[in-house]
């Protein structure tokens, strides 16, 4: 019997379910997968439903973590097993090697030195990064991070006579006893190469939504220049291809909820860098939940920005300018036509982490490959593994799941 | 600000469409991927997804005036990217076989093309009128099965049975495809008059722009993508193997009835294998059995979640299928010898035939004379 609590997942609904779960006296894990916390709003540049930077939200749940000694979190890390039942769960789980020491020395220094270059999850493949390496300042844990495959012979040599660097960490396996869990395991964008007919993420200048967010953002790979990525041009032309694989029996068969609001987001961030440049989204519908309705009149009031129903069906680039032309039916004039832009974002949606995972715990699934059950296991879903959310609501469900995982555990 | 339209929809009609084979039509929520997504849908008021609304809100009148149903040449594409699996192909199928059971008079035969419950008449029809003619031939011949060489004509003699009879199909049929297209012309005329600006062309000019450019060359069917090219082989194929039957047709018949006149040009039936005509005619009878495998192993490898066949793709492609076997197994059997089985499977043969021409009009096959002219006024008006 056990009256701790398991959350899978750092992101912004499993970091909220600790601190809540902790903050009301028990004994919480973090398990996360990357090698800092934080999830998706790590990436971001700022968020609803204020606008605020991610360090802004997020620095204070570190700061709770930091000081609340109930809470323990392990990163790179992942749950491989789990056996027993409700309020009596022993859970595996695998830890990978940090390679650095525990401090928080800024190793920019050495990092810089090092001559390999890998491809940067974090910056979604629009920058490289160094074997030994943070996500963004503000990262937490605020340690340094070593990819040993990542070294080539002369970094090794380099990384080996750093007293902050462990080359010969090995691998961990724990054991932790809980009562409850909360898996908060979040989402992960769609996957554009399956979009055959919007270009295939095949294209430069036709990025991802969450792509901009890094291009956008002053942690990211151009220092929150919105520019494009074949040849650092400002853009002048900006389109938003709005359900880039959501609600599409072929793709996502749901609406990722978000989209809208965050291509809305990301226009002003476009007018706002440049008051010259010309922004359209084409949607199908735009839905911008509850009070969001109030963003859409700002928007709308920008004579900039143009709001066109009809999906982009078709996705092409001019080789020679690296433009983007998207093909598009202006559903209210009954108009086909091609039209040229500099840089084409596309809205992708929200794929629940889990889609196509085998996961460790006997939790039902929904087709998508959302959490759908499991609550009468004491496992609860929190945040985008359950449903397309925004950062409010996924806090909220964090809460929530919180709150039944103290029912579960209470008095154990 | 615009007035208000205030929509009168005909939910009967929505019904019906349903039931020929537009019945995913409302899960459309107009999104345009459709016309995007087709190759050959024009750039001002593209097709299909105004067709969707408006067969979601059961605006008949727009539907049966509109013209772009036939430039539409069932590629499937829009279906294959549709998110909502709302078959925009298949909507554009069934108003088109709307239109063969709508325009075409009488309207009872339309109705008996339109589902598999009215078959059995279909086929009695004909089996009976030629049955008649075996009853009474096996009357005159004094066996139910002429003795002797097996020569068709012993049976069902051409003079007085097959000529006469397929004649006189023929040219009803005729008429009532010339009727059905003036009236499906009539259908497109816009309220009002169309100002023509410039020179214009006799739309005889245009018919033969549509022949020589898209029905002879399937252009369209090229243009509807390089992964869907089994279609554009398949129904090449079996077109040019009815041309060559036909013009086969045509010799064989000028050669008996002018051989009364000018006997240097007389052609006997049954004839040689090695004469050229038959040559030919077996030529086109394979080329037929080649194109009709081809549609049918596509047809069938259709995923149903995409696009449907309906009943009227099935009645016609079975219908030349049984025209094609009986007619290959006929003379196969006639040229083994065994009279019996020939003699019986030329009489189905017989019943599939005359199936395939007297009831053209109603069924798929009408796409031949209505979407010819339907592309010929498409190119009168301008819209390509």
């Amino acid at each position: 019997m056990s009256n701790s609590i398991l959350v899978v997942g750092g992101g912004f609904s499993g970091l909220t379910a600790a601190i809540e779960a902790a903050e009301v006296g028990y004994e919480v894990y973090i398990v996360e997968k990357t090698p800092f916390l934080g999830g998706r709003v790590a990436q971001l540049n700022k968020y609803f439903p204020k606008l605020c930077p991610p360090s802004c939200g997020l620095e204070i749940q570190f700061q709770r973590i930091k000081k609340n000694p109930r809470i323990k979190f392990f990163t790179q890390a992942e749950v491989t097993a789990v056996s027993g039942d409700a309020g009596n769960y022993t859970v595996k789980v695998h830890i990978e090697p940090r390679g650095t020491v525990p401090s928080s020395a800024d190793l920019s220094l050495l990092a810089s030195s090092l001559e390999s270059d890998v491809d940067n999850e974090f910056e979604l493949g629009l920058a490289k990064r160094k074997p030994l390496y943070m996500s963004v300042p503000f990262a937490f844990p605020s340690r340094f991070v070593l990819d040993k495959a990542a070294l080539s012979r002369a970094d090794e040599l380099k990384v080996g006579k750093s007293a902050f660097c462990d080359m010969n960490e090995a691998p961990r396996d724990i054991e932790l006893n809980v009562g409850s869990i909360v898996v908060a395991t979040g989402w992960k964008p769609y996957d554009v190469t399956k979009l055959s007919n919007l270009g295939a993420g095949a294209f430069a200048n036709c990025v991802s939504n969450m792509q901009l967010e890094r291009l956008a953002s002053a942690s990211g790979p151009t220092a929150g220049q919105i520019k494009r990525p074949s040849d650092g041009k400002a853009p002048k032309k900006v389109a938003f291809v709005q359900c880039a694989g959501s609600r599409d029996q072929n793709h996502l068969n749901y609406c990722s909820y978000i989209c809208c609001m965050a291509s809305l987001k990301q226009a002003l961030y476009v007018r706002e860098q440049y008051p010259d440049a010309e922004v359209t989204v084409y949607y199908i519908d735009l839905r911008t939940p509850g009070r969001y309705d109030k963003f859409l009149r700002k928007v709308k009031a920008d004579e900039k920005i143009a709001l066109v129903k009809g999906k982009v069906a078709g996705v092409e680039e001019d080789a020679a300018t690296g433009d983007v032309i998207v093909e598009v039916e202006d559903a209210v004039k009954g108009e086909k036509r091609k039209h040229r832009y500099d840089l084409v974002v596309l809205a992708t949606g929200m794929q629940p982490s889990l889609a196509g995972q085998k996961l460790p715990f006997d939790v039902p699934v929904d087709e998508e490959g959302f959490i759908v059950g499991g609550e009468e296991k004491g496992i609860f879903a929190a945040g985008c593994a359950q449903k397309p959310l925004d950062v409010m609501r996924t806090a909220q469900s964090g809460t929530s799941a919180a709150l039944k995982a103290i029912q579960t555990v209470r008095g154990r | 600000m615009a007035q208000p339209v205030r929509i009168q929809p005909d939910l009967e009609f929505v019904k019906e469409l349903q039931a020929v084979g537009g019945e995913s039509l409302k899960k459309c929520y107009q999104c345009a991927t459709c016309s995007v997504a087709c190759p050959i849908s024009p750039t001002n008021n593209p097709y299909p997804r105004k067709e969707m609304v408006w067969a979601s809100w059961g605006l008949k009148d727009k539907l049966l005036s509109d013209v772009d149903i036939w430039l539409c040449h069932n590629c499937g594409t829009c279906s294959d990217l549709c998110p909502r699996g709302a078959k925009p192909g298949d909507l554009l199928s069934a108003l088109r076989n709307m239109t063969y059971s709508r325009l075409t008079q009488p309207s009872i035969v339309g109705k008996w093309l339109s589902s598999a419950q009215y078959l059995p008449i279909l086929v009695a029809i004909p089996a009976i009128l030629w049955a008649v003619i075996w009853v009474i031939m096996a009357g005159v011949n004094g066996s139910v099965f002429p003795q002797g060489d097996i020569v068709f004509g012993k049976l069902f003699p051409g003079d007085f049975t097959i000529d006469p009879i397929f004649i006189l199909t023929f040219f009803t049929a005729v008429g009532i495809l010339f009727k059905g297209t003036k009236n499906l012309i009539a259908s497109f005329q816009p309220e009002g008059r169309t100002m023509m600006l410039g020179k214009t062309k006799h739309w005889t000019l245009h018919l033969v722009d549509v022949i020589l450019e898209e029905v002879l060359t399937h252009t369209k069917f090229k243009d509807c993508g390089a992964d869907k090219s089994d279609r554009k082989v398949g129904h090449m194929t079996l077109m040019y193997s009815f041309v060559i039957l036909a013009f086969v047709t045509g010799v064989v018949a000028v050669g008996h009835w002018g051989g009364k006149v000018i006997p240097a040009i007389e052609i006997h039936t049954p004839m040689p294998l090695t004469f050229p005509v038959k040559i030919l005619a077996n030529i086109g009878a394979v080329m037929l059995l080649v194109g009709l495998a081809i549609l049918t192993v596509r047809r069938k490898a259709l995923d149903p979640k995409k696009t449907s066949s309906n009943y009227y793709d099935w009645y016609l492609l079975g219908v030349i299928w049984v025209v094609a076997v009986t007619g290959v197994l006929s003379q196969l059997f006639r040229l083994a010898g065994i009279a019996p089985v020939a003699y019986s499977v030329y009489y189905v043969h017989l019943v599939a035939v005359w199936m395939l021409f007297a009831y053209l009009p109603w069924s798929k096959l009408g796409h031949l004379v209505y979407r010819t002219a339907a592309l010929t006024y498409v190119r009168a008006m301008g819209r390509r």
